[in-house]
């Protein structure tokens, strides 16, 4: 059982140094820049399947609050670890340079892949992201 | 000491789960098999994952493994596992613990999404979890009594190369296993694949706990494949396991799934169940705290 305590407590404290570490992670609006940047043209030009559909926007919604508010914030405003998406480099990209940026994620910045995400989910997002200017 | 700890982890879970808002993971449905989805950065996953075992000339057991899953950057994800099993007219015991981080090192998205992982386990012979299927595991190893088999302790090093693929809502993963007793035993191989679907691609408008959009249906199937001194599918022991799973908008995901054994290396039938929560942004709750 002393081996187990030792284990233990080096497992928790390694934890806790670890969580208190990553949370210097920062995603802001300077960081997106780029990353929208490297969209490659073809995804740059995809359109939004439900461009113009009100249900795809509420649906957008539900998922932004799912998945994205616990960062970005329950208004989207940013939350100073993650982009405010009203802000004019979220809302002058492309549709497809969104997608494109949820399905790669921004990985060196803290912000994760959503290719999990069927691309129909990430396209409702977009919806949503497009809704709020 | 084995209390206090377990209290320390309550603590932390109550902690987070006070200071946290909704957050549902990007789940896929498998129990053994591993995709590219690493857990979101700053998130913590506790999950409890017990499997109902039917031997072939052994007494049925409910082992479990419960785990700890932190997002540690959008490419490190490091998962903790507290393991233990009881033995129908046998005993119930503490089988051991294993570390393991994953990595991605490739930071876009591709066809083919190479995920490193790396483990170490302090575990002794009595584990039954089955997580992961190697060498020439076969149900005989499971029939030995809880006291002779806990006298074994092993400690291991497992690497797995992890290949995985989102096409159209489908995820499909392939899992190349290779496991090392520092003891100096010979490497250990193994596989694991999996698929699996959504039941609905797009999200209805409306927040829902029992529409399709929440359910994920697919399948797993893994074995061993011997070891460096005979690599070979004969003679060990392989599964194939349909798999439910239902993710509440809530955090919460329960996933069932019932596996059968493929040939007589392998046990008759296992009923894997689990429950995970996901707490978000314990990472920046801690980060104030110091």
């Amino acid at each position: 059982m002393g081996r187990f305590k030792i284990l233990a407590l080096v497992a928790l404290a390694g934890f806790l140094g670890i969580s208190a570490a990553s949370s210097q992670s920062r995603a802001t609006s300077a960081t997106v820049s780029p990353a929208l940047a490297q969209a490659p043209a073809k995804a740059r030009l995809r359109q939004n399947p439900f461009e113009g559909q009100p249900a795809a926007v509420l649906a957008g919604e539900k998922l932004f609050r799912e998945h994205c508010a616990q960062c970005h914030g329950e208004d989207g405003r940013g939350t100073g670890r993650a982009a405010d998406l009203h802000s004019p480099v979220v809302q002058n990209a492309t549709p497809g340079e969104l997608e494109w940026l949820l399905r790669n994620g921004n990985l060196a910045s803290g912000m994760p892949s959503w290719s999990g995400l069927p691309p129909q989910r990430r396209w409702q997002i977009v919806a949503y992201l497009k809704a709020l200017r | 000491m084995v209390p206090r700890f377990g209290s320390a982890l309550v603590l932390l879970f109550c902690f987070g789960a006070l200071n946290s808002g909704l957050a549902a993971a990007q789940e896929t449905s498998y129990f053994v098999t591993y995709s590219q989805q690493l857990e979101e950065p700053g998130n913590l996953e506790i999950a409890v994952s017990p499997v109902l075992g039917f031997q072939r000339g052994g007494n049925s057991f409910l082992a479990s493994s419960t785990e700890f899953e932190y997002g540690v950057k959008g490419w490190w994800t490091t998962e903790f596992y507290l393991d233990g099993q009881s033995t129908f007219h046998d005993s119930t015991i503490f089988t051991g613990i294993r570390w393991e981080n994953r990595f991605r090192p490739l930071m876009r998205d591709h066809w083919i999404n190479p995920v490193l992982y790396f483990e170490f386990e302090d575990i002794n012979g009595a584990d039954k979890t089955l997580l992961e299927v190697v060498n020439h595991d076969s149900a005989g190893d499971a029939a030995i009594p809880n006291a002779i088999a806990r006298r074994d302790r092993q400690h291991e090093m497992e690497m797995k190369l992890i290949l995985s693929s989102n096409f159209r809502g489908w995820n499909v993963s392939e899992n190349f296993i290779n496991e090392k007793n520092l003891a100096g035993d010979p490497w250990e191989f193994g596989y694991a694949l999996g698929l699996s679907r959504p039941l609905r691609l797009a999200a209805t408008p409306r927040p829902c706990n029992f529409c399709r959009e929440n359910f994920l249906a697919g399948a797993e199937f893994y074995g061993g494949l011997g070891t460096t001194a005979s690599l070979t599918l004969a003679g060990t022991s392989h599964y194939a396991a349909p798999i439910l799973a239902w993710q509440l908008p809530s955090g919460m995901t329960l996933r069932l799934s019932p596996g059968w054994g493929l040939n007589t290396n392998s046990q008759r039938f296992l009923l894997r169940w689990g429950v995970s929560y996901e707490v978000s942004q314990l990472g920046r709750h801690l980060g104030k705290l110091f």
